[in-house]
């Protein structure tokens, strides 16, 4: 036995093993691609993920926005105050909702929800074999069930996360302007001032990717899902996870790349 | 309980969201007065330092408009400003640069003005700037006016010094008082006359008026003649100059002309011949100043610089461009081209004509008569070209399209995002066709570089025989020699 | 009909089939029995195309189906039903959903007509008033007489039937065989069984197949078969312990 071999062999194996699994979710990626673009689309399905991922995510996203947009209200306006400047606070509520928070804790919340219900459901229908039931009915399941949830975690991400912004910037204006007493005047011409179109679509572009990888994740872990029911619950544990990470991840290097 | 479908719940959600999104925006966005609203004008300032673009224009602490563009012109920093349409600033308001706020924000301040002047317009510049006073300057300059009054009077001085010189400017004095008295004579004697020739004058410049607006090509012309002439103007002056500069050199020679008797003697008859040519007016030759003076004249003569003016604005407002775009079709395993060129006479208006080199070609309804059956066939000419021609309109980031699309009647809109970067287009066209569908195209376009476009999107979408998504590129650029070309100036040789 | 030539097929370094042969012929049922995760449900899923062999070939029809792409291999799908071992309905849908599925994906009938389709088909079965019902709902019995509806919906030419009878209690189990050998009767059908219950197997099967060590060591009619003198053959059917397959 030689110690020092046998870990980087370790090490070796999960990298590859990990290389391996990025290439595997880029294939599925692309497959799904490849069927979104051949009709027919059963616009049903589409719907029904829709509702699934955006309408049914819109209590808890109102809930963390407004939230968020509170406590950043109130933790900026005691920095804030010892500039003498606590009319920027409505600034940096709209800023940090729009370019970070928005995007960020809604496909974090999204994930939570809609993300691990995929990779449970997806996982149930493997190791019941339904997902063989559809192949050999000659339908699809990248096109039936993947394509769907893709289409509606790009789309409804984005969606939620304007109402999340919005959401953000009311509670921030309610502590700002009704608890903390700021100026409600310069507090919203402090946004118009410094909050641009930009800073709102770029942020629904991060929010799009997130969705994408969100969507992409949970269906990935659970088309892949072994073993059983214990296999389905490790699969949407390791799906949240792994797209929660994605998310944080590729939120550094989309807005080193957007703003 | 009626439940409500799936279809209704995505769809009010996503009509929330939009109209989430299209509120926030549009408060945001733009801000102000939205895209290429009100009026510009100009304003140059010696310095701008710390002015940015969309920096705020305030009258008396109000807002007014925002700062479109910072340029530099002969070393001074040229700022074009836009107003809101309903605001009008007098002839003689006064800009300054000033600072407000905490973070020292830099803003461009507009003094009311005087109410009764006349308003400015579209590109006017304004002729008040209150500049920081630069002192040392101010000083250097003072010296050297004193210097120049110091020298004048030191020339006179020794001209008109002496008896002589007194005796001689009596002498002219006299003269003059003596032509004075004839030209008075000479405008009674004569006011008839000096109607009717006021008249013709004015006669002269109404026709002027109506061959320049008539006429705006010949006036390019004019212009240019203009131009060439007031080349010569300037040699004229330059040698003027040369003239002056020995008169002043020579100025004792002047001096001693003048003390000359015979010099003076002379002198008096030119006077005379002068009063000889005060005669001649009175038979009806000059009065051009009197003509000038006229109101009418002058307003006429306005109304056709102002023709001069239209046709050079033209000139610059007019923007072409010229595209080509292709688009890969999958399921016809083809390349479907597009050729179009844009005119844009204003920021928010323009015209598309194009061509179209569908793989399937151009389709012909033709008439065959067999035996006096007569049959209608359609027929695919593979050859066959399409042609484009649209008006289109735009508001804010929302492009309106109709005319003819692909040789048939149609219309489409695109939206424009992220600055114009990204544009997502839907046409419809050729609902003539009663065996078919509409054709309806749906695209995105991104700006990948410059000139550079790649598209993505589905063609024919709603006919089985048709359809077919597809990737492609497009590259557009604006041509400046095109667009002398389209106002028929000149082609430079 | 359905050929297997020489399919090899192998998950990491165990080897699962092993220069398999086989003829399924038209119109008849064939049973395929052999040991527990011996690899009869790989077998199955090479007929339709869900694994592809890593060597060899499947002819359905003649045309062999491993070269296909996928669009192609869909079209061949169309030829065949399958019944899985718990059924594998959609836990998303009604029974009647369930059943009308292919037909919505693959057909443009009104939904009238579809309706009138899953009435037909549950008839067959044997099921009536359930269309409404969620799989959750239902026994595990009538789970397989869904699957099979759904498996008949599209009017296939070959069934195949994953573990039937496996975790049914015994008047059920008999009752699923008759509905094997009633449905092949009335549409004719080529049917592929995969069981370990021999007593059904012999029931229900014109032709067995011993599935042993990834290749087919016992081919021929249930009497035939029985009649085998292969010492693996006398075993399994013995059920005895003591015999070349071993235990562990």
């Amino acid at each position: 036995m030689n110690g020092p071999t046998a870990t980087v062999e370790r090490i070796g194996r999960i990298v590859l093993e990990n290389v391996e699994e990025l290439g595997r979710i880029l294939l599925l990626f692309l497959s799904a691609l490849s069927w979104m673009v051949r009709p027919p689309l059963k616009l049903h399905h589409i719907l029904k993920q829709m509702e699934f991922v955006g309408v049914k995510s819109i209590f808890v996203v109102v809930l963390t926005g407004t939230f968020t947009g509170m406590v950043m209200a109130l933790q900026g306006y005691h920095g804030f105050r010892m500039f003498a400047a606590e009319s920027l606070v409505g600034s940096t509520v709209a800023l940090g909702m729009t370019r970070e928070l928005g995007p960020v804790l809604t496909s974090l919340m999204v994930t939570a929800r809609a993300g691990s219900a995929m990779a449970a459901e997806l996982g149930t229908m493997r190791v019941t074999e339904q997902i063989d039931a559809l192949a050999v009915m000659a339908v699809n399941p990248v096109k039936h069930l993947i394509v769907p949830r893709l289409i509606a975690g790009v789309l409804m991400v984005p969606l939620l996360t304007v109402v999340s912004d919005f959401m953000g910037i009311l509670g921030g204006y309610f502590v700002g302007v009704h608890i903390l007493n700021i100026n409600s005047g310069a507090f919203m011409k402090n946004i118009f001032k410094y909050v641009t179109l930009g800073d709102i679509y770029n942020g629904l572009a991060k929010a799009a990717c997130f969705g994408l990888l969100m969507s992409l994740i949970g269906c990935y872990k659970g088309f892949n899902t072994r073993g059983g029911a214990e296999g389905v619950g490790r699969a949407t544990t390791e799906a949240v996870v792994l797209a929660s990470i994605s998310i944080l991840v590729s939120d550094y290097i989309l807005t080193a790349i957007m703003f | 309980m009626t439940v409500i479908s799936t279809e209704a719940k995505v769809g009010l959600f996503v009509l929330a969201g939009i109209i989430i999104l299209a509120f926030m925006s549009f408060q945001i966005s733009q801000p102000g007065f939205g895209l290429k609203r009100g009026y510009t004008i100009k304003v140059v300032f010696e310095n701008a330092a710390g002015l940015d673009k969309d920096a705020s224009i305030q009258v008396a602490g109000v807002e007014v408009g925002r700062v479109e563009s910072i340029a530099l012109e002969e070393g001074k920093a040229l700022i074009t400003l836009r107003i809101k349409s309903d605001v009008k600033l007098p002839r003689d308001v006064t800009a300054s640069i000033r600072t407000h706020g905490l973070l020292g924000d830099k803003y461009v301040e507009l003094s009311a003005g005087t109410k009764g002047n006349s308003n400015l317009e579209e590109g006017e510049q304004i002729a008040n700037v209150e500049r920081q006073a630069d002192v040392d300057k101010l000083i250097h300059q003072i010296s050297g006016i004193s210097e120049d009054i110091r020298g004048v009077t030191t020339t006179l001085n020794k001209v008109l010094g002496g008896k002589a010189g007194e005796e001689a400017v009596g002498d002219i004095v006299t003269s003059i008082r003596q032509l004075t008295v004839n030209l008075n004579a000479v405008v009674k004697n004569n006011q008839q006359t000096l109607h009717a020739m006021l008249e013709n004058g004015r006669m002269l410049s109404e026709n002027l008026n109506k061959v320049v607006t008539q006429n705006d090509q010949k006036v390019a012309q004019v212009v240019e003649n203009l131009q060439s002439a007031s080349k010569e103007m300037e040699k004229t002056f330059a040698s003027l100059s040369e003239v002056t500069e020995g008169i002043k050199k020579g100025e004792g020679t002047v001096g001693k002309l003048l003390k000359d008797d015979e010099m003076a003697d002379r002198l008096n008859k030119t006077v005379a011949s002068l009063q000889d040519v005060s005669d001649k007016l009175s038979q009806g030759k000059g009065t051009l100043g009197k003509l000038i003076n006229e109101d009418e004249t002058v307003t006429n003569l306005n109304t056709g610089l102002a023709g001069i003016n239209r046709y050079l604005a033209k000139q610059e407002q007019y923007r072409t461009h010229l595209g080509y775009r292709g688009e890969y079709l999958f399921e016809h395993n083809n390349w479907k081209s597009y050729v179009d060129l844009r005119i844009q006479p204003r920021e928010d208006y323009f015209y598309i004509l194009g061509l179209v080199a569908d793989p399937r070609g151009r389709k012909y309804i033709r008439d065959y008569t067999v035996n006096g059956v007569t049959s209608r066939v359609e027929e695919w000419d593979k050859n066959g070209l399409l042609f484009n021609v649209q008006v289109a309109k735009r508001y804010r980031d929302l492009v309106l399209r109709g005319g003819i699309f692909e040789s048939t009647g149609g219309a489409g809109f695109d939206y424009l995002a992220f600055n114009d970067r990204l544009k997502l287009t839907f046409e419809a066209f050729d609902f003539t066709d009663d065996n078919r569908r509409a054709h309806l195209k749906g695209f995105g376009e991104w700006r990948l570089l410059k000139y550079l476009y790649l598209t993505a999107g589905w063609d024919d979408f709603i006919n089985s025989d048709n359809r077919s998504p597809f990737v492609g590129f497009s590259i557009r650029f604006e041509d400046d020699d095109l667009k002398y070309l389209m106002t028929s100036a000149p082609i430079p040789k | 009909m359905i050929q297997l030539v020489d399919i090899h097929k192998s998950f990491g370094k165990q080897k699962v089939l092993d220069g398999l042969n086989l003829t399924v012929e038209e119109g008849k049922t064939t049973v395929i029995i052999g040991r527990s995760g011996g690899g009869k449900s790989v077998l199955l899923k090479h007929i339709i195309g869900l694994i592809r062999p890593d060597r060899g070939q499947v002819l359905v029809d003649g045309e062999d189906i491993t070269l296909l792409n996928d669009k192609d291999l869909n079209e061949v799908r169309k030829k065949f039903g399958m019944l899985f071992q718990e059924a594998a309905l959609f836990d998303s849908m009604n029974v009647a959903e369930n059943v009308a599925f292919p037909l919505r994906e693959h057909t443009k009938m009104s939904n009238e007509e579809i309706m009138d389709i899953v009435r037909n088909r549950l008839n067959a079965v044997g099921l009536s008033d359930v269309e409404e019902k969620m799989p959750s709902e239902l026994s595990g019995g009538m789970r397989k007489r869904v699957g099979l509806a759904r498996a008949l919906a599209m009017q296939p030419q070959i069934i195949l039937f994953d573990e039937p009878t496996t975790g049914l209690d015994p008047v059920m189990t008999e009752a699923i065989n008759q509905l094997i050998i009633e449905t092949q009767r009335a549409f004719n059908l080529t049917c592929v069984v995969i069981s370990h219950d021999i007593q059904s197997v012999f029931e229900i099967g014109h032709r067995v197949a011993m599935l042993y060590e990834g290749r087919i060591i016992e081919y021929g009619t249930p009497e035939e078969v029985r009649a085998s003198r292969n010492p693996v053959m006398v075993q399994f059917l013995a059920g005895s312990i003591e015999g070349p397959i071993q235990i562990l």
